[in-house]
């Protein structure tokens, strides 16, 4: 019989099963502000339930948040720039697209699909994290989405070529437009939240470690013991499945999937300006910075109209160039945190 | 015998920076490698670490054929090693830096991460280096990098070590607590070391047997005393006048 047992100590909530122990930091300062920040964002949008272009706003920065989350792991767990993330939210919405069109499967039946299809598409896709490095590395990521683009124009009867696919399957119907709009914005906030919980729970355990000691110098880490290329095949393959979901999402979302939207260069710039501006390797810097980019872009095609295709990069740019430390940086460098749980050792 | 290295050679095109190198090394044993620049004693480290692969030859450990293996299986079977220039995690702290080389060392899946931790800051401790556990290692001095390198290695718990180095820009008070540290390592966790050093004092004084290694080949192996004064050693050093 195996043996669990639930203990408090040091702060710590520890879990044994058997042989196996984890554990979770319970100090309330670690949990105080983004537990404000997520209740935030769980009771505003209801002052908005008669603002469907608002709630929209949200929904897609949460989206974009969604993809941004593993793309800053994956910046991390590989120790590579990887300019291609949005391929597997090509795969993803795709897969999602054709099983609804073709096989009428709903969002819940699709979903264990799209992660397998997910896993099996990043899996076979990781070797690049081994074979591959720097340059090289950044151009076949950067290479791969405007592959798969061209592929879908080929194999237009497939995938619907410029226009895309249609007819999916919508997420969420409730009768009400409005309340159709609200509730996709809070699945849109699970669905991120989720993703921030599981990686940041990762940031903070050994997988965390090993990322940040493969991200800093991969040779000293393989030479200390750690299986180098395995970890970067994992983080690869869970990440771009992480990023399938995403794709899977927008397609019930908006009801069909376009590779001309999310394909292009233009879409990858915008992720990992994201990443870098919310605060590189920080995720919760990437939501910031999602929400940030999402409320910019917007905001300026509604004040400068077409002018803002100039500004939105050029603002975006400036930000990169002048707030190294991102703009979650802002705020920690104002706040001592711990970014690992202190260990009081007492010397006798 | 804990290693027998035979015939180990390894080329970078036409350059052989090793070649047909035949030694080995008992348990508990302070073997100094020795040989003027360009000799092949960092080419043979890596060689050993699994870094870079043999072209012919082959390596024994502990029972265990390493030739050509990869280096986190080495390390795991319990060879670890330091840098000629401090090659630390700059991002982490000194406590992280050595809690990497804890977790991966060996096959540890159950230990928890405050385990490691508290594991790190004993190997921290035995250096010295306890007071700068939260330090970034980008911000240590290159004293303090160098014996965190050694506390990297121990946390592994291997049973070899090689050191490259170790002295290399350190001052006569820094030298000579980085001598007494090595020592105190060698009889508190009876590790074999394979010391590369070029500060001869050092190796006089410190090794059990020198092998001494010019152009890639084995010249001389023997005790301090017997390598210092033959012939052989003294011209590849200072040339064919100084014999």
């Amino acid at each position: 019989m195996v043996k669990v047992k639930l203990e408090h100590k040091r702060g710590r909530l520890v879990l044994h099963i058997g042989d196996l122990k984890l554990e979770c930091t319970i100090e309330p300062r670690r949990w105080r502000n983004p537990l404000l920040a997520v209740a935030v964002l769980v009771l505003l949008p209801p002052l908005f339930f008669h603002r469907p272009d608002i709630l929209t706003l949200l929904t897609t920065a949460n989206i974009y948040a969604c993809v941004a989350i593993p793309v800053a792991w994956q910046m991390i767990g590989i120790g590579r720039m990887n300019f291609g993330p949005q391929i597997f939210i090509g795969i993803g919405g795709f897969a999602a697209a054709l099983l609804s069109i073709h096989l009428g499967l709903g969002p819940l039946q699709s979903l264990p699909l799209v992660i397998i299809i997910g896993l099996i598409s990043g899996f076979m896709l990781s070797p690049l994290t081994i074979v591959a490095k720097g340059l090289y590395y950044s151009i076949i990521t950067l290479v791969l989405p405007l592959v798969f683009m061209q592929l879908t124009y080929v194999y237009s009867n497939i995938f619907g070529g410029e226009y895309g696919l249609s007819g999916v399957q919508q997420l969420i119907s409730l009768g009400s437009m409005k309340l159709n709009f609200l509730v996709t914005f809070y699945l849109s906030l699970l669905m991120m939240l989720v993703f921030m919980f599981v990686v940041n729970s990762i940031f903070r355990s050994r997988m965390g470690l090993f990322a940040a000691a493969i991200n800093d110098d991969e040779d000293v880490a393989n030479a200390l013991g750690l299986n180098v290329n395995w970890w970067k095949i994992v983080c690869y393959t869970i990440t771009s499945m992480m990023v399938s979901l995403t794709g899977w999402f927008i397609a019930y979302n908006i009801g069909g999937f376009s590779g001309e939207t999310y394909l292009p260069l233009s879409f990858m710039l915008k992720i990992l300006l994201i990443v870098m501006i919310g605060g590189r390797g920080e995720i919760y810097g990437t939501l910031i910075g999602a929400y940030f980019v999402s409320f910019l872009e917007t905001g300026l095609r509604a004040a400068f109209g077409s002018i803002s295709h100039v500004l939105f990069p050029l603002i975006l740019l400036i930000l990169l160039l002048t707030l190294r430390e991102g703009l979650y940086g802002l705020y920690s460098k104002h706040r001592y945190r711990e970014y690992y749980p202190t260990v009081r050792v007492r010397k006798r | 015998m804990l290693l027998n290295v035979q015939n180990i050679t390894k080329r970078f095109g036409g350059l052989i920076a090793v070649s047909n190198l035949s030694f080995s090394v008992e348990g508990g044993e302070i073997l100094g490698l020795i040989g003027p620049n360009g000799a092949g004693k960092t080419t043979f480290m890596n060689v050993l670490s699994g870094t870079l692969p043999a072209d012919s030859g082959k390596i024994e450990f502990d029972g265990h054929d390493i030739t050509n293996k990869a280096p986190h299986e080495i390390c795991q079977l319990g060879i670890s090693r330091t840098y000629q220039i401090p090659r630390p995690f700059p991002d982490l702290t000194a406590l992280l830096n050595v809690a990497v080389g804890v977790m991966c060392g060996k096959r540890r899946p159950h230990m928890g991460f405050g385990d490691a931790l508290l594991d790190a800051s004993h190997c921290l401790e035995f250096v010295g280096l306890f007071g700068k556990r939260n330090i970034l290692a980008r911000d240590l001095s290159l004293y303090e990098l160098r014996v965190l390198e050694l506390a990297r290695a121990i946390a592994t718990t291997p049973k070899l070590i090689l050191i490259d180095e170790v002295m290399a820009g350190l001052n006569p008070a820094e030298s000579r607590r980085a001598i007494k540290l090595i020592g105190r390592m060698v009889e508190e966790y009876h590790v074999t070391l394979i010391w590369i050093e070029h500060v001869m004092k050092i190796i006089m004084e410190a090794t059990d047997r020198v092998v001494v290694l010019h152009h890639g080949e084995k010249l001389v192996s023997g005790s301090p005393r017997e390598v210092s004064n033959d012939p052989k050693v003294i011209e590849s050093y200072l040339g064919k006048k100084y014999v």
